[in-house]
């Protein structure tokens, strides 16, 4: 239960010393090599070339399609979070508050999904949503529709696909900061003429916003380093920008120029979340 | 909400979270040469289509000797780590525990590119197993971590002291009193390393080496080319696979897997 008083010795240390240079070499080096990546000049048949340069990040900044594709990739990013907020709200709700029989399954089927592969899980999805998928053939066999609804091969099938991926990463912290609010609160607060909704909206939601937060910034993230789902449901028309910069390490070698545009999208996701952080901090201490 | 509509509410969320999966099974059953909905006829067509393929084939041996590999590796280092972390941390407890779980904070994309240039950096390269097989274990350790060190909070010290008292060595009293306590937590890390493992995408796809593709990758390089219904019966043994690890550690052995 607590800690042992620390023993002297580097006994204890060969624990962790595996641990430590798995993640110190190849996580934390790694890592710090992508920027160090970023400056060196762009090779010709090599993937790098000796030399350093600002190059990478003067052309990322001089061409406009990589803006409007890092403003692409956060505008798909910030949908997707806001539809798992508002979708997944009241199933957290219910997962946490009630009755158990349902809950236990409730709590399965949220599971489920995460242990299905991506990959999988998109291949669903162009079933789904293609140009002959199940939903347009359905559609157009009602007679709803004359042609096909564009539903993939663009934002809305990514944004689509990308909800129902995270959305258990939006559930699930909001389901334990339900749970850990105590009820008698609400009981309080109804017990003093407050209405179900009054309730609701001035303890239970408020007490809720850090599992919220927690849920938001998660997906938000995942949202914006999202590979497969994108690359699977957009094709090759509408790119994200996680998809551009595996393709230009994969396909064409930029690694420079590459690392220079996911260092860009990680500093650009990174300040949204920041801002985010601060802004919810003050609305629930306020 | 009223409560017969937040019902159904949650039973749509459900059915919308279920819906990509349970059309993937149902299409690998079609008999026809095209995904079609509804499916012209039942036959299991795809699936001998699929056990013929000597390259999917290929990629399930691939994934399962990978997953297997991690397994046992992640599970050592994970489990020291969690050792570690309970009993021996101190103030560093809350440094370890970041630390730890930063493989799965950190988006996999980036982990996965910043390997990609390290691997070459040190000359290692993709030639061999190496770099995908490093990225797996740091991905499946915060797993095999969050596992162990919950069976280990209802560890008490004492007990390993009183071994120590009775002239137990260090090993010993791992292997005689640790070990069949937090059995639970390590086997439950394991499994769900495996599973991870089996099936992460991201990492093995800028990592792999020639001919070394594992079922994900394979599959995804099948979906943008082909649209017959044997991606979908690939994927479902895939589905049943892990499904079954799930329900055996689940059910049978009765463990509790800590998935966050």
């Amino acid at each position: 239960m607590n800690a042992a008083p620390a023993k002297k010795g580097l006994g204890p240390l060969l624990l962790i010393a595996p641990a430590a240079v798995l993640i110190g070499v190849f996580l934390v080096l790694p890592y710090l090599n992508i920027v160090v990546m970023s400056f060196r000049m762009p090779g010709q048949g090599t993937p790098y070339a000796p030399g350093f340069t600002f190059g990478n990040y003067s052309k990322f900044f001089a061409d406009s399609f990589y803006i409007m594709q890092v403003v692409n990739t956060l505008w798909i990013g910030f949908l997707t979070t806001f539809l798992c907020l508002v979708l997944g709200y009241p199933v957290a709700w219910q997962l946490a508050r009630g009755n158990s029989a349902f809950r236990a399954l409730g709590y399965a089927l949220v599971l489920s999904p995460l242990l299905v592969g991506i990959v999988i899980r998109s291949y669903g999805w162009t079933i789904l949503l293609g140009n002959n998928g199940i939903i347009n053939r359905t559609l157009s066999s009602w007679g709803l529709i004359d042609g096909p609804l564009p539903l993939m091969y663009n934002a809305l099938g990514i944004i689509i696909a990308l909800v129902h991926v995270f959305l258990p990463f939006m559930i699930l912290p909001i389901m334990s900061a339900i749970q850990g609010i105590d009820p008698s609160l609400e009981s309080a607060a109804r017990s003093l003429g407050a209405s179900k909704v009054a309730a609701f909206r001035r303890i239970t939601l408020p007490l809720s916003l850090p599992g919220m937060q927690a849920g938001c910034i998660l997906v938000f993230v995942l949202s914006l380093s999202a590979y497969v789902t994108p690359s699977l449901i957009g094709g090759l028309r509408v790119k994200t920008m996680a998809v551009t910069v595996v393709d230009a390490l994969i396909d064409t070698f930029q690694w420079p120029f590459g690392s220079a545009m996911a260092l860009m999208l990680s500093v650009t996701g990174a300040v949204v979340v920041i801002i985010f952080g601060r802004l919810t901090v003050m609305k629930w201490k306020a | 909400m009223s409560k017969p509509f937040l019902t159904l509410y949650c039973l749509i969320i459900y059915a919308f979270l279920l819906a990509p999966i349970a059309v993937v099974v149902i299409a690998s059953f079609n008999s026809g040469a095209f995904l079609t909905f509804p499916p012209q006829g039942f036959s299991f067509r795809w699936y001998v289509v699929f056990f013929n393929n000597e390259v999917f084939m290929r990629a399930i041996r691939t994934s399962l000797g990978i997953a297997a590999i991690t397994m046992v590796i992640s599970g050592i280092i994970g489990t020291m780590a969690a050792m570690f972390y309970v009993s021996h941390a101190g103030r560093l407890k809350e440094t370890v525990r970041i630390t730890m779980l930063a493989p799965l904070l950190l988006p996999e994309v980036l982990t996965a590119i910043a390997l990609l240039f390290f691997v070459y950096s040190v000359g290692i390269g993709t030639q061999t197993m190496f770099g995908m097989v490093v990225g797996h274990v740091l991905i499946t350790l915060p797993f095999v971590f969050i596992n162990v060190s919950a069976s280990m909070e209802s560890y008490d010290p004492s007990w390993s002291m009183a071994a120590q008292s009775l002239g137990a060595g260090r090993f010993t009293r791992f292997r005689r009193i640790m070990l069949p306590l937090i059995k639970p937590g390590v086997i439950g890390g394991c499994l769900f390393a495996f599973i991870i493992s089996f099936d992460v995408f991201t990492i093995s796809f800028l990592l792999k080496g020639v001919g070394m593709s594992t079922l994900p990758i394979q599959l995804f390089d099948y979906l943008r080319t082909n649209f017959t219904p044997e991606a979908a019966a690939v994927s479902t043994c895939s589905i049943v696979l892990t499904m079954a690890v799930v329900i055996i550690s689940e059910k049978v052995l009765g463990l509790r897997i800590h998935r966050f």
